[in-house]
């Protein structure tokens, strides 16, 4: 194996283990008792986490509920889109 | 009028006027959803992508179908391009699920029935929102009285169903 490729496989190796995120953002339509019960129905957070995160996008506007794989995230995105929710993917550490 | 929990389901009643707000409201955000639709490829509707690239331009579409990247506009339309036919679809199956299941006015749901009550409230509370201007969370809306009074109620609507669900 050259120097070129090992490089290569590094950046493909460590470009796998960048994490992505689902944001979820606040918004003045969805009802805080609603924004709890879709953080512990869909993502199956006991009710102090739930709570916890739907303060966060409350009083701070965004809160990073999910860290894993863009596919992942992408479908945590989708399924907060079909509740309502308004959700986005990004990198992490971004 | 509100949700109770009776055994394993939640009840309500819905009067006749109740029940023509709803009806009119779901038959709104159909038609809505429906012409974004128009453009789609049959074929690949039917396989649940060949939805559009771009954010809507309507602002009640653009908040039911937001991007799903903030600051990469490439990423957000190849999103969009696979997922938006599948969930328009299932969006208008959620409002039409609530509106069938109105009846005459003696509603009964489910836990998972209520789920889809909940989904379908909420997306007509966000059409409703970006009509009447409620975008931000200092908005108070555009003085609509009317459309703000059914905003409310479908929002005390939603809340006693999750009270219920949670009773």
């Amino acid at each position: 194996m050259t120097r070129a490729e090992s490089d290569v496989e590094l950046d493909e190796l460590l470009s796998l283990d960048v994490p992505w995120v689902t944001i979820v953002w606040d918004d003045p339509v969805n009802l805080q008792q609603y924004v709890t019960h879709v953080f512990m129905t869909y993502f199956g957070f006991a009710r102090p986490e739930a709570e916890r995160l739907m303060l966060l996008v409350h009083n701070e506007g965004r809160a990073v509920v999910a860290t894993g794989p863009r596919e992942e995230m992408e479908r945590h995105v989708e399924a907060m889109h079909d509740v309502g929710l308004w959700a986005t993917v990004a990198k992490a550490f971004e | 009028m509100p949700f109770e929990r009776e055994g394993d389901l939640l009840v309500a009643h819905f009067a006749v006027q109740e029940r023509d707000i709803l009806t009119e409201l779901v038959e709104q955000e159909v038609a809505l959803l429906s012409d974004l639709g128009g453009d789609a490829d049959a074929g690949l509707t039917d396989a649940g992508i060949g939805g559009s690239t771009s954010l809507p331009r309507d602002p009640a579409l653009a908040r039911l179908l937001p991007d799903a990247y903030r600051d990469d506009p490439s990423a957000a339309s190849e999103y969009r391009r696979l997922t938006e036919a599948s969930m328009v679809s299932r969006k208008i199956a959620a409002a039409e699920a609530l509106a069938a299941s109105l009846s005459d006015g003696d509603v009964r749901l489910s836990n998972e029935d209520a789920s889809v009550w909940l989904r379908a409230l909420n997306d007509l509370r966000l059409v409703i929102a970006s009509r009447v201007g409620i975008e931000n969370n200092d908005d108070e809306g555009n003085g609509d009285e009317v459309m703000m009074s059914v905003y409310r109620w479908l929002g005390f609507v939603q809340g006693t169903l999750l009270d219920a669900l949670e009773s």
